[in-house]
């Protein structure tokens, strides 16, 4: 039999710009923020001119293009070869104009008349309404498409900006963190950028210095304080106590920020060597050496069972972990490791405060009695407790949340949860969900199922929406309101970067009709045009998601998997 | 966030406890109109009709999920209470059993066979997810035809397969005798609704007594051919339950309609002859 061969893939076999050229990697090395750059420190198969060459692109803005949006999620920073931008302070930008969709509740009378007016035509829409393809350009370089405003003397003159220049360096701390970019900045000039994806920005946090003291002083500067704030053991801590832990904490990344892209082939694969291929963020029976907060992605708590790792839990964005064993270690227990392995689920990026700062700013403030929260016995404590709840928790019991760990179904927050010994196949949640989006029902009743538990397709509303990255125009956001995920069906341009970057297939490609039923087309080439669309939780709507409500025997529910547990008062009725 | 495995007992036995007062109150306000010799049918019976007519409303709920007017499985356990009361109301109303007089006891059949259908409607709606989700295949019961169609195909691929690698045509002609009809559209479908193990026995054994006639390599395909058979057939239970699951219905809504009508007919002559 004929063995088929391949070259190993590598990885810059998809280089990020597809016109970048030695010339230009020559032109960004006269740059004075990248010749800062020590290239001898970049080791040989990651080297600096490497990285430049393929981890980053020159991007060309004309004035009034929008650069990013606040609210996106993106996975590249840039820095300013040429022109000026503005960066939109206060009180920002109308969602309006950003692509976002206006989330307004039904009145009784609107609600009621869904029941007449909706079309027995799948996915009417009326092409008059589109009239933000006149904001849409084609970019020049790269094909893609950039949303522009039409009136910035008035937006200038309505909000408070702030400007960038030339050697400026904006969105480092939403790509490595994988966090919604904090403001809206478009240029200002015709402008020219070096658009740096993740990979390349971590190599210049990793192998240069200057790159690190900046990136890591922004963050720190910007969102370490306001999340150790919020983190509840350090919430007791005074400003200049605070800034002493933020000093001294570590950041530290584990996994790929891009799993999703990888999530399919991962579900294959044998799931013992999906565990033990995790990386590992700290290992049970290792001296802990300090507390571990999540500050992006999700992290695995599992512990040795039998030859496996029994999963316990898992921590997400603002969960910490580590304050036990090490309170146990400053009492004077000298046998006390890690009582569990923590691996991160795709990606993590974590966060270290050292144990001498720990012991100083936390364990001292505990032991003096002031805070309920710990007693003298750990043992007693709220984190020794649950975690000795999930330790004894049976196989059986922990099965569930086994399984939604190992299927990522624990990224939704609002995951469609079936119960199958409930559910009496009626599709009366789909037809619900037809009824209140105008016939077109959003979500599919099937799915993976574990037991008499069925996760259907329909969107999660994700606590990291990898569909959201590298929307072209917006479209796909966060709603500010109620958190969900939405799709502005207005700004679509049916590119599908949403639908391919859902790693659960809960994003659909629909092509659309007119009222008269034909299909709508590009007059350019005839091509149907396409929209996303997925589940949006009616937003809209007065009476909430509509296939929970309409279940009968209460099969249906929307589920974060960390916080349920099953109701012992229901009956098997 | 707590998941609900049933519905909460709480809840259950508040309606429960709201429906037995209810025809409580009713039974004893008949009792004292009775004593002073007037007519008990007319508070009876408006008591009835008004249980009847919020019975009726669960349909046009199902049809209004984007009015906030209570969670669909609120409106289901009040359904199934308030059935029951409907169901004992009708005997005060009628003052026993059956009914006296021809129209009284067409309306009273209907009455029976509506109240029968929704009984077994619960019954099974209790009883088959569950068996549904033990047969460990989930399929959408309108893609079952397209699910069956694949089977078949495939089974037909692996016998081609076969009688071109083997040169036999032994497990070919078994397929023609007896498994194509099979595979040619859902079976058992009254042994799967009583949940017999006759399917599974059948499938079994018309494999079995193939092996003896097979040689190693035949035997590999006849394993895969069981496999789809096997899976044809939890299909095909899937297709018998599902199909019941939806379809009781028919019976229970138009008979349940035709009891309204029928009630407002008999309501109207009241109204005009006697009041």
């Amino acid at each position: 039999m004929a063995i088929t061969t391949q070259v190993r893939p590598q990885r810059w076999d998809q280089p990020f710009g597809l016109f970048m050229t030695e010339l230009d990697v020559d032109r960004l090395l006269t740059i004075p923020e990248i010749a800062a750059i020590e290239e001898s420190k970049f080791p040989s198969h990651c080297s600096l001119r490497g990285i430049l060459k393929n981890d980053a692109r020159i991007v060309k803005y004309s004035a009034g293009d929008i650069v990013i949006r606040e609210g996106d999620y993106g996975n590249s920073a840039f820095l300013v070869l040429d022109g000026s931008l503005k960066v939109v302070l206060f009180p920002g930008l109308p969602g309006q104009m950003l692509g976002r969709r206006t989330i307004q509740k039904k009145t009784f009378w609107q609600a009621l008349k869904q029941l007449w007016s909706r079309s027995k035509i799948p996915e009417v829409r009326d092409v008059k309404r589109y009239g933000l393809h006149a904001m849409v350009r084609e970019a020049e370089d790269l094909g893609a498409s950039h949303v522009f405003l039409q009136d910035v003397p008035a937006i200038l003159d309505k909000n408070k900006t702030a400007s960038l220049g030339k050697g400026a360096l904006f969105g480092e701390l939403a790509a490595l963190g994988r966090t919604p970019r904090t403001a809206t900045i478009f240029a200002e000039s015709d402008i020219e950028l070096l658009e740096i994806r993740w990979q390349g920005l971590r190599e210049f946090r990793k192998y240069d210095q200057g790159w690190r003291r900046l990136i890591d002083q922004r963050y720190r500067t910007n969102a370490l304080n306001a999340h150790l704030r919020a983190t509840s053991i350090f919430s007791h801590l005074d400003d200049k106590d605070l800034q002493e832990v933020a000093d001294a904490t570590l950041f530290e990344t584990y996994g790929k920020f891009d799993w999703h892209l990888t999530y399919n082939k991962l579900q294959s694969q044998d799931k013992i060597h999906g565990i033990k291929d995790e990386p590992i963020i700290a290992n049970q029976g290792d001296y802990s050496d300090g507390i571990l907060l999540v500050r992006a992605g999700f992290a695995r708590v599992s512990i040795d069972r039998g030859n496996g790792q029994q999963t316990l839990t898992y921590l997400g964005t603002g969960d910490f972990y580590g304050a036990d064993e090490l309170f146990r270690v400053w009492q004077g227990d000298p046998n006390v490791g890690m009582r569990v392995t923590i691996t991160a689920l795709g990606y993590a990026e974590m966060l270290r405060v050292p144990s001498k700062i720990v012991e100083k700013h936390l364990f001292a403030y505990w032991s003096s009695g002031r805070d309920g929260f710990r007693q003298a016995n750990s043992q007693s404590s709220f984190e020794s407790r649950r975690l000795q709840d999930f330790i004894d928790r049976t196989l059986t019991d922990g099965a569930l949340l086994e399984w939604a760990v190992e299927e990522r179904f624990i990224n939704g927050t609002q995951t469609m949860l079936i119960n199958l010994d409930r559910c009496v196949r009626c599709d009366d949640c789909v037809q619900a969900c037809s009824a209140t989006h105008g016939g077109n029902p959003r979500f599919v009743r099937h799915g993976k199922t574990f037991g008499n538990w069925m996760v259907a397709n329909a969107c999660m509303h994700c606590a990291d929406p990898v569909c959201m990255i590298g929307c072209p125009t917006g479209a796909i956001h966060r709603s500010m309101s109620g958190g969900m995920v939405i799709i502005n069906d207005d700004t679509c341009i049916g590119c599908e970067t949403c639908a391919n970057s859902c790693p659960y297939s809960n994003i659909r490609m629909v092509s659309i009709n007119d009222e008269a039923g034909q299909l709508i087309t590009d007059p350019q080439n005839q091509k149907p045009i396409l929209k996303a669309t997925k589940c949006d939780l009616c937003a809209d709507q007065i009476s909430g998601p509509a296939c929970v409500f309409a279940c009968p025997h209460d099969a249906v529910s929307r589920v974060d998997f960390r916080k349920i547990e099953i109701d012992e008062n229901s009956t098997g009725f | 966030m707590k998941i609900q495995q049933g519905f909460s007992l709480v809840r259950i036995w508040v309606y429960v406890f709201f429906g037995t007062l209810l025809f409580l109150v009713t039974w004893i306000w008949t009792y004292q109109i009775d004593s002073t010799l007037g007519i008990s049918a007319f508070a009876n019976g408006w008591i009835l009709f008004g249980i009847l007519v919020f019975l009726s409303l669960f349909s046009a709920r199902k049809r209004l999920p984007f009015l906030p007017l209570a969670s669909s499985s609120r409106w289901f356990l009040l359904h199934v209470v308030c059935g029951f009361l409907a169901l004992f109301l009708f005997w005060l109303h009628i003052g026993g059993m059956w009914s006296k007089g021809f129209y009284g006891q067409v309306i009273t059949i209907l009455f029976y066979i509506t109240s029968i259908s929704g009984v077994v409607g619960l019954f099974i709606e209790k009883v088959y997810p569950r068996q549904l989700t033990r047969s460990g295949v989930e399929v959408i019961y309108e893609r079952i035809p397209m699910e069956i169609a694949e089977i078949r195909e495939e089974v037909e691929s692996l016998i081609l397969k076969c009688t071109e690698e083997t040169g036999s045509s032994t497990l070919a002609e078994h397929y023609l005798e007896t498994l194509r009809r099979y595979f040619q559209r859902p079976r058992f479908f009254i042994n799967n609704i009583f949940g017999s193990h006759l399917p599974q026995h059948w499938v079994r054994q018309q494999c079995m007594i193939l092996e003896r006639f097979l040689n190693e390599k035949e035997r590999e395909y006849l394993d895969k051919v069981y496999a789809l058979a096997e899976k044809k057939r939890k299909i095909d239970f899937h297709y018998t339950l599902q199909t019941l699951l939806k379809t009781w219905l028919l019976v229970h809504i138009p008979l349940a309609g035709a009891v309204m009508a029928m009630v407002i007919w008999h309501l109207i002559l009241i109204m005009v002859f006697f009041v």
